[in-house]
């Protein structure tokens, strides 16, 4: 067994790796992923799955429900961190796997993939405590930096962490984007991880998330349109019942951390694509209390204050 | 309503609010400040909101509604719109902990309308009024735990005041809990241990007093070891006891510190394992209050201690401490300096003054240089907190003349950057030196000083790395078969070194630009940077495009024209060409390159590209973004006709505002630096041009560029980077440069009558003071150094009004009722629970962009050539300004 499906293995019973073997595995993680594609091309079947937000034994009931990662082919919609309590665990197991099968996993980044946002919601605490220095989360922020933007699913369906951006109309305006930055204020790739489609929005609108859009029907409909595509699919809000289509069907939105914040009492959906692009939504509940450890958040065993 | 004196008079300032209406302009109306309260309507089963103010007048009324009005800001605001008064009502309160107490409230009756309207009889058959406690007795054990987990909402006040009031209830219930244990009854000690979590479940403050005392909390946290929800009775008495170790470093003698130290590891413990899945945010807020408070405490004493601080710097000066107990010494250093972080921001900035004085940065010099990598971790993230504090303190100690020390650590930091240790370090050295040299900071002399020692001494030694680790180089010795030291050297440099290299050339570029101008074309640097084209690592390909891309976003002619003459774009084309139709990382960037140059008219660029790389290029030519390219190349030439690209003359003249001290540089460099101000000695005569006044500062540089429309040049002709050589090195052979030459010497006396006015726009720039709000509030945000987020819930508005990580004090708040009535946008706007989580999020990207935003005004004021673009972000930014 390689040292890569050890730590996989170890990565699954939610204990995290040294620091040494993180940077490790960033660094290769690095390398698949600056030869990926802002809009990564998907085969059919894959499985879509939306934010985790470091639920990480919710993400095993995820890979219950949707199998496991070589035999099932998953696109993520990112958001893997912050909230939850395991978002390390939770990260580094999706990046291992995708160090392990580049092509059998693709992460794409989501708003909370990003040093401002992790250094609010938890992330960044997480790494402090679980390993008494910033550094993993500096190895990490700095993957985030490489993920690619948006994928697109023989050439049908377009996923995205948030939603569209008034500067882009083709998917190819995409591709003239430098993703290896943090996510900025504004901007095509601000918006493609921030923006929401709304209801009663007629064209765009100002989000009330203070970056990205809110977009209405005829936005997505121009976009789909003209980009020859059957629907957008992202992820990026709560939905109580897991998945939730806007538009007459143009836009889906999957949600993938069941009862979010250990709390919020919604189920959670993954989209099963098969190679004819048939859907099947299958909805799952949060992992029942007994399956899940102790919080893995032991403080250090020593203290000068 | 005789419960609202009562619970009024309990916490008198968590009640305290300030009570907005929104008028018809659209603006909040301040009606006053009191102290708000939940109690039954007069005459009636409903609950309400009361606001009475100090001489118990009614400020508001509002009876509860069991619909989703009510909006949670911030944590410390509550807004809904009231059907009532037919507007917008707003609760500001002072402490969070009151605006979360009221906000469950709100929430619980809410929940009990809901509930009661569903079964109406069973809710009022429990208790409704609770009296007194039940005694605790095995007994009555079913009884309490009925009393603590089926209240109503007011009973739950009521409850918290009984058990504050009865002195012996808790003691007794924890004697119960001993004497269970004792006769090993599991249910008796499961029905504990769940009584314990309803009171802590209650969220008193005064409760969490009491049970956290050094009396109760160890049995506290033994009854918490039976949950009945956890499969296997716990061990964290044991292991608290048996595997934390206290360190003491030093000697702590004073109890009151020796206890507050305890408690805030065990309250930590408390929250972060034994109680993390059962804590809502209210909760762990009051929680980490408790133990940023109790860290205030203990750094106050023992700084106050000069004994204390004394005999730990004597320790660490000794040559005769052992150097295992020196180590932890250091580890207690960067414990306290990091924990310092609760004191406020006058204290903390103090504490490490005094920290300098007793020679800290000689003892993290020393940390440096150990073999201890995980000492030269602590020592670099003690760094980082004084830099997050105020990078003056390390600025004056590296400038400082008396000893070679300051320039000591400048060397180490800078060899700390190339070094490899390992696993053990990843950026922290880039970060430090980042923020050694950020011109946004306001403050000159020093920053100015730093940034010339560091282009003098070690500029070049980085630039020399890249170097001795690029193929082109030790080609020749490659070809030769086994390596020389070279050969070594590349194989030794790792990657991610090269990479941080490049990032940090990118920040200067950024930075000092007309340092780094000269720098570049004096000593090639940029060609050498884009040796990095050859490396295998398609990561620090990319990376020399993006700093390649960088420079061009200063829009220099210059640098454009070095470029040109030395067909510097080739590597790029040529990489992207060998890329092919592979659609990566590389193949955006190059991309990108080539929009932004089509985007910004660079047209001596575009004729370039074009005329020499239209062979390769060619073959992509269906990217659109290829196509317009070519198709900018097309109107260009019909536009210019013949007669070659427009020259921007001199796209900095505006900012030529600082003298230099060098009185050739004068008539050298055709426009000043601002980095070249060693000149901060306030004797030298100084040019200071009025500052353009913008209201948005980040679009200043680069909108005057766009427009400016100047004469030709003939970039043949254009050799004149020697200019840029500073006297002493510069070289005898430039015949070509003397129009150049000349035109800078017109530039400065059209400049000329500018200089007699200089202390009309420099005396308002004094005047702002360096480590005003705004600006730490940019280095608390913006950096990416470890800067303690708050206790965990803080949210990104709190950053905004209180920068100092954890500094709860009361400025702070104040200065959320100062900031409330501009987030009043999002109030109206959300609708369901996830709405609130996004709401809390949504106040985060905002108010990082207010925070760049202020300090793009403040940069205004500062340093005028500063590219106006957040540190973090990338040359896009720059791009996006313009």
């Amino acid at each position: 067994m390689s040292d890569l499906d050890k730590q996989i293995e170890q990565l699954k019973r939610c204990e995290p790796l040294k620091e040494s073997e993180v940077k490790a595995l960033c660094l290769k993680a690095m390398e698949i992923l600056v030869e990926e594609s802002n809009v990564q091309r998907v085969d059919a079947p894959v499985t879509i799955c939306g934010d985790i937000h470091g639920q990480f034994y919710d993400m095993k009931e995820l890979f219950k429900v949707g199998g496991d990662c070589p035999k099932t082919n998953y696109l993520f919609l990112g958001d893997f961190v912050d909230r939850g309590f395991y978002s390390v665990e939770t990260f580094l197991l999706l990046l291992a796997l995708k160090v392990r099968y580049p092509d059998r996993i693709t992460l794409i980044r989501g708003n909370h993939e990003s040093r401002q946002i992790t250094q609010v919601y938890g992330f960044y605490d997480e790494c402090l405590r679980k390993y008494g220095s910033a550094n993993v989360w500096r190895y990490c922020t700095d993957i985030f930096d490489y993920l690619s933007l948006s994928a697109l699913i023989e050439n049908k369906i377009f996923s995205v962490h948030g939603g569209l951006s008034p500067t882009i109309n083709t998917l190819d305006q995409i591709r003239t984007i430098d993703r290896k930055q943090e996510v900025p204020h504004d901007g095509a790739m601000c918006d493609l991880l921030w923006s929401d489609p709304e209801d009663i929005v007629d064209g765009w609108g100002l989000s009330p998330r203070g970056a990205g859009f809110l977009f209405g029907g005829s936005v997505v409909t121009n976009f789909n349109h003209s980009n020859n595509i059957d629907y957008i699919c992202r992820a990026h809000q709560l939905v109580m019942e897991g998945y939730k289509w806007m538009f007459n069907e143009q836009i889906v939105t999957v949600w993938s951390a069941p009862n979010y914040c250990y709390r919020c009492g919604n189920v959670a959906a993954i989209l099963e694509l098969d190679e004819n692009l048939d859907k099947r939504f299958r909805v799952f509940d949060a992992a029942p209390q007994e399956s899940r450890g102790t919080p893995a958040k032991k403080p250090a065993p020593d203290y000068f204050l | 309503m005789g419960g609202q004196e009562k619970s009024s008079s309990n916490s008198n300032s968590m009640q305290r609010v300030k009570v907005y209406q929104l008028n018809d302009d659209g603006k909040w109306d301040d009606h006053g400040t009191g102290h708000v309260t939940v109690d039954y309507l007069e005459r009636s089963e409903d609950l309400g909101i009361f606001v009475f103010d100090e001489d118990n007048e009614t400020l508001l009324l509002h009876r509860i509604s069991s619909e989703d009005i009510y909006r949670k800001q911030e944590d410390s605001i509550i807004s809904w719109r009231d059907p009532e008064y037919a507007t917008e009502l707003a609760l500001s309160f002072q402490e969070t902990s009151g605006c979360s107490y009221i906000w469950d409230h709100i929430c619980n009756v809410q929940r009990n309308m809901h509930f009661s309207s569903l079964n109406n009889n069973t809710f009022h058959s429990v208790n409704s009024e609770l009296r007194e406690l039940p005694p605790v007795e095995l007994s009555t054990l079913p009884l309490i735990h009925k009393t603590v987990y089926e209240g109503r909402v007011t009973d739950k006040m009521q409850l918290i005041d009984l058990i504050l009031n009865d002195q012996e209830f808790l003691r007794k219930l924890m004697h119960l809990f001993r004497l269970c244990e004792d006769l090993e009854h599991l249910s008796d000690l499961q029905m504990i241990c769940r009584i314990v979590k309803g009171i802590i479940l209650l969220n008193s403050p005064q409760i969490f007093e009491k049970i956290f005392g050094d009396e109760l909390i160890m049995d506290i946290i033994g009854s918490l070891e039976y949950d009945p929800e956890v499969p296997h009775v716990q061990q964290h008495r044991n292991f608290l006891k048996e595997h934390v170790v206290f360190k003491e470093a030093i000697p702590i003698r004073d109890p009151i510190v020796l206890s507050k130290i305890h408690q805030t590891y065990r309250v930590g413990y408390l929250k972060d394992v034994v109680l993390a899945r059962m804590l809502d945010d209210t909760i762990i807020a009051n929680l980490n209050s408790i133990i940023h408070s109790n860290n205030a405490i203990v750094v106050s004493l023992l700084k106050d201690d000069s004994t204390f601080i004394q005999e730990l710097f004597e320790r660490l000066d000794n040559p005769a401490t052992p150097s295992e107990s020196k180590k932890n010494l250091v580890y207690f250093l960067h414990d306290f300096c990091s924990l310092s972080k609760s004191l406020q921001m006058v204290q903390q900035l103090r504490l490490f003054r005094d920290l300098v004085g007793v020679g800290i940065f000689k003892i993290i010099a020393d940390a440096l240089q150990s073999d201890d990598n995980r000492l030269i971790l602590t020592g670099t993230d003690i760094i980082i907190l004084f830099m997050n504090q105020d990078p003056n303190l390390l600025r004056s100690y590296v400038v400082r003349p008396d000893d070679g020390d300051g320039a000591k650590l400048l060397g180490l930091l800078v060899k700390g950057m190339v070094t490899d240790f390992g696993d053990d370090m990843h950026c922290q050295f880039l970060e430090i030196l980042r923020s050694l040299l950020d011109s946004y900071t306001l403050s000159g002399g020093q920053r100015d000083s730093v940034i010339e020692i560091f282009y003098e001494k070690h500029l070049g030694q980085l630039i020399d790395v890249i170097v001795a680790s690029c193929p082109s180089v030790t080609s020749h010795s490659l070809r030769n078969e086994m390596g020389s030291g070279r050969v070594k050297n590349q194989q030794r440099t790792k990657p991610e070194i090269l990479s941080n290299i490049c990032e940090l050339l990118c920040f200067c570029v950024l930075h000092h630009p007309y340092r780094i101008k000269c720098n570049f074309l004096l000593n090639n640097v940029a060609d050498k940077v884009l040796l990095l084209m050859q490396r295998r690592e398609k990561y620090l390909v990319v990376a020399a495009v993006r700093f390649f891309r960088t420079i061009l976003s200063r829009h220099d002619e210059h640098i454009i024209s070095h470029i040109v003459r030395n067909n510097l774009l080739k590597p790029i084309v040529d990489a992207f060409v060998r890329n092919g139709d592979r659609y990566n990382l590389l193949n955006s960037v190059v991309l990108e390159l080539l929009e932004y140059i089509r985007k910004e008219n660079l047209k001596l660029l575009l004729k370039y590209i074009v005329d020499s790389f239209w062979n390769e290029l060619v073959k992509f030519e269906h990217l659109p973004c290829i196509q317009s390219f070519k198709v900018k190349y097309e109107q260009c030439l019909e536009n210019g006709g013949t007669r070659g690209p427009i020259n921007v003359s001199d796209p900095r003249k505006r900012i030529d505002e600082r003298a230099l001290e060098k009185e050739e540089e004068d008539y050298f460099n055709e426009d000043s630096d601002e980095e070249d101000t060693a000149s901060a000695s306030a004797s030298q005569s100084r040019k200071v041009q009025p500052q353009p006044v913008l209201s948005n500062g980040v679009s200043a540089s680069h909108q005057s560029i766009s427009r400016r429309t100047g004469g030709l040049v003939d970039y043949d002709d254009d050799e004149d980077d020697e200019d840029y050589r500073p006297p002493p090195r510069r070289q005898k052979d430039n015949p070509d440069d003397e129009e150049a030459t000349m035109d800078s010497i017109r530039l400065k006396r059209k400049l000329a009558p500018k200089d007699k006015e200089p202390d009309i726009s420099k005396r308002p720039r004094l005047n702002k003071n360096p480590k005003s709000k705004d600006n730490s509030v940019f280095a608390a945000l913006c950096s990416t150094l470890s800067q303690a987020v708050l206790p965990s819930k803080k949210t990104a508005s709190n950053m905004h009004s209180s920068p100092q990580a954890g500094d709860a004090d009361k400025n702070a708040h104040e200065q959320n009722h100062e900031d409330f009535a501009p987030t009043r946008g999002s109030s109206d706007s959300s609708s369901s629970d996830d709405e609130t989580h996004k709401e809390k999020e949504s106040a985060s990207p905002r108010s990082c962009s207010e925070c760049v935003q202020s300090t793009s005004d403040n940069r205004q004021l500062g340093s005028e050539d500063t590219p106006l673009v957040q540190p973090k972000s990338s040359p896009e930014m720059a791009v996006n300004g313009s």
